[in-house]
């Protein structure tokens, strides 16, 4: 395992514990032994592959799945074994589950109505709401007449009119289409904010966990795989799997010495010893094809191979290349005066040491 | 550009439509329509004792049955009988349904064939059956008997036998149709109320029940209209002791030789349909 920069700490109190929650079905092992602490006020991300169990996750602390074994204690309470509905949680699920039958008002006024609020007290707080996910002049409004992002606000609202000590989202953004999802991953984010609320976000979209989160919880096979800020995740990705999983990476096998690895016809330089078959991984953008020498302050890797194809981007330009039976792919900026390589064209491709993580006993 | 023959036909807007439906429309027309009219115009001749129509035009026959206290009777207690059915059914089939709902893959298979397979029997079989099963000294009394039980009512040939036939035989066309008017009903819908604050019990009358409304009433307005028109089970099950409406049409019709009698009462069957089927329109015009 690679060193781990320091995680940004939570805060002193925490918003919600996950101890050894555990789920088993006779086939299979969901969530195995899952253990995290999320702050108050903040916005973690599960997120992995589908069956990774982050939604089992999230339907186990909501109350609507049973739990094998472990404990969900939110702001201190601990809510094992707690029926749903005494759980005070707000959830905004992947298809909105709003109720058909309901106009907007009713649909957000339900929660209230269970907790036996006086109307005039209901009514306040609907309008609150509606104004806080801008939906003013809709409130009579079906479900079935609203827009897709619509239904997604009324959703929202729906869950924070209860002011729950907790919001969880199932993949709420991933019937939006792609510019809609984008802005409601803004406004999700500024009311989170906003309320202080503590927040656990499902999803499968990285880009989601990283420009949304506090911290990302990388799920895989039921494990937590690395918890971080997002820029740890992508800087200093514990395993393999966190690697690849977020953003893209170039994937070099080879025997390490020391400081030394070797591959066939290659030879690069790690900043950490190891020994045995390891695996470097490299992002793209922080790979270079060096037509001159340049020199460096830095310690650069430099490795030399056979362009196989270039794919102008329009953004960036980037560059498949062979070297000694592994194409990596180089991705470089495009700044206007690059020349694109030609196929068979020898490059060399130059990255800086600290840029490349190992991963010992990788395949 | 080039449209072949068929795209401009399937494409062609309201007249293409109006094709396809020519053959129901001639169907309908030959097979539904003009027997009714005719028997609408039965209704208001006069007939011989032997049963020959001497044509003309009267009211008689019609003044004759509303006023008749027998034929009013007649009528509350087929309304009634069938209401009582259609609330029975509702009751039995609703849980059923709502499982089938939820369930999937093979088990949802299995139990749907279980549940569509006694419409492959004559319902004048599964009315014998329920014969046997009812009868003095039949299945539930000889069960009974072993138990040290005797049965003091009688279970067939009376207005419970009937209902109890009909009501199973009704049984499939009632979780059929619910099933068929629980699209809205949605998992995800239910389990937001309770994530919400809603009790189990509150889940069901807030969420799950107004949503499965439009198959309640589906499944309610078909019940009633097959067990009020039924003739065969309550002809059986009655023992020639129950009147309804649709046995005493066959007795005016086939026994007596009264054509017009029957095809009055025939009209007044067709009036409660119409009544049922805008009481139905009407209701689910209100929920959707």
């Amino acid at each position: 395992m690679s060193a781990q920069g320091p995680s940004k700490q939570p805060c002193a109190r925490p918003g919600i514990q996950l101890e050894n929650l555990r789920k088993t079905y006779p086939d299979n092992v969901a969530v195995d032994d899952l253990n995290l602490t999320v702050g108050k006020g903040e916005l973690v991300a599960f997120l992995g592959p589908s069956g990774c169990g982050k939604t089992t996750s999230l339907r186990m602390i909501a109350g609507l799945t049973p739990i094998t074994s472990g404990r969900v204690v939110v702001d201190g309470r601990d809510l094992t074994g707690l029926p749903v509905f005494r759980r005070d949680i707000g959830m905004v699920f992947q298809n909105y589950a709003l109720f058909p039958h309901l106009d907007v008002r009713r649909n957000i006024a339900f929660g209230l109505e269970m907790r036996k609020l006086s109307s005039a007290e209901i009514a306040r707080r609907v309008n609150e709401a509606i104004a806080l996910v801008q939906l003013q002049g809709r409130e009579g409004r079906r479900p079935a007449e609203l827009s897709g992002g619509q239904q997604q606000r009324v959703a929202l609202a729906r869950a924070l009119a209860i002011q729950p000590s907790l919001l969880l989202f199932d993949e709420p953004l991933s019937n939006l289409d792609a510019k809609l999802r984008e802005e409601m991953r803004k406004e999700i984010r500024d009311i989170q904010k906003r309320l202080g609320i503590t927040a656990i976000f499902v999803t499968h979209d990285q880009v989601e966990a990283l420009t949304m989160c506090d911290r990302i919880a990388v799920l895989n096979h039921g494990r937590l795989e690395q918890l971080g800020t997002p820029q740890e995740l992508y800087e200093r990705p514990a395993t393999p799997f966190v690697a690849s999983f977020i953003g893209r990476t170039n994937r070099l096998a080879g025997q390490a010495r020391g400081k030394v690895v070797e591959g066939a016809g290659w030879q690069l330089a790690i900043a950490e010893p190891h020994h045995g078959a390891v695996e470097v991984m490299v992002r793209p953008h922080r790979m270079k094809l060096a037509q001159s020498t340049v020199a460096s302050p830095e310690a650069v890797n430099r490795v030399k191979g056979n362009v196989v194809r270039c794919i102008y981007a329009g953004e960036v330009i980037q560059t498949d290349v062979d070297i000694g039976g592994q194409i990596i792919t180089v991705e470089q900026p495009n700044a206007g005066s690059e020349v694109t390589p030609e196929p068979g064209q020898a490059v060399e491709v130059t990255f800086l040491v600290r840029d490349s993580l190992v991963y010992s006993g990788a395949a | 550009m080039l449209v072949s023959a068929e795209e401009s036909f399937l494409r062609g807007s309201t007249g293409g439509a109006a094709m396809l439906l020519l053959p129901i429309i001639v169907i309908s027309l030959v097979g539904f329509v003009a027997p009714v009219v005719n028997l609408l115009v039965f209704s208001f001749q006069k007939a011989e004792a032997t049963g020959a129509l001497l044509g003309g035009f009267t009211f008689d026959t019609w003044h004759d049955v509303i006023t008749d206290p027998y034929y009013r009777e007649l009528i509350a207690n087929s309304v009634g009988a069938s209401l009582l059915i259609t609330v029975l059914d509702l009751v039995l089939s609703y849980p059923i349904a709502l499982y089938l709902h939820r369930s999937s893959g093979l088990r949802r298979t299995i139990l749907l064939v279980l549940v569509i397979s006694p419409l492959l029997l004559s319902a004048v079989v599964r009315t014998y059956g329920w014969i046997a099963i009812l009868a003095d000294n039949g299945l539930i009394d000889q069960l009974l008997a072993k138990l040290g039980i005797i049965n003091p009512y009688r279970m067939v040939f009376n207005m419970l036998g009937v209902v109890i036939g009909l009501t199973e035989i009704l049984m499939p066309y009632m979780i059929l149709a619910l099933l068929a008017g629980f699209g809205r009903l949605d998992l995800r819908a239910e389990e937001a109320a309770a994530t919400l604050g809603a009790r189990p019990f509150v889940v069901f009358r807030r969420v799950t029940l107004p949503l499965s409304l439009p198959g309640i009433l589906l499944g309610s307005l078909l019940c009633f209209v097959l067990a009020i028109s039924s003739f065969i089970t309550p002809k059986l099950l009655g023992g020639g002791r129950i009147f309804l409406l649709a046995t005493e049409i066959y007795d005016q019709a086939i026994v007596t030789l009264n054509w017009p009698v029957a095809a009055t009462l025939s009209g007044l069957i067709l009036a409660i349909f119409g009544v049922a089927l805008v009481a139905y329109t009407r209701l689910l015009a209100r929920l959707v």
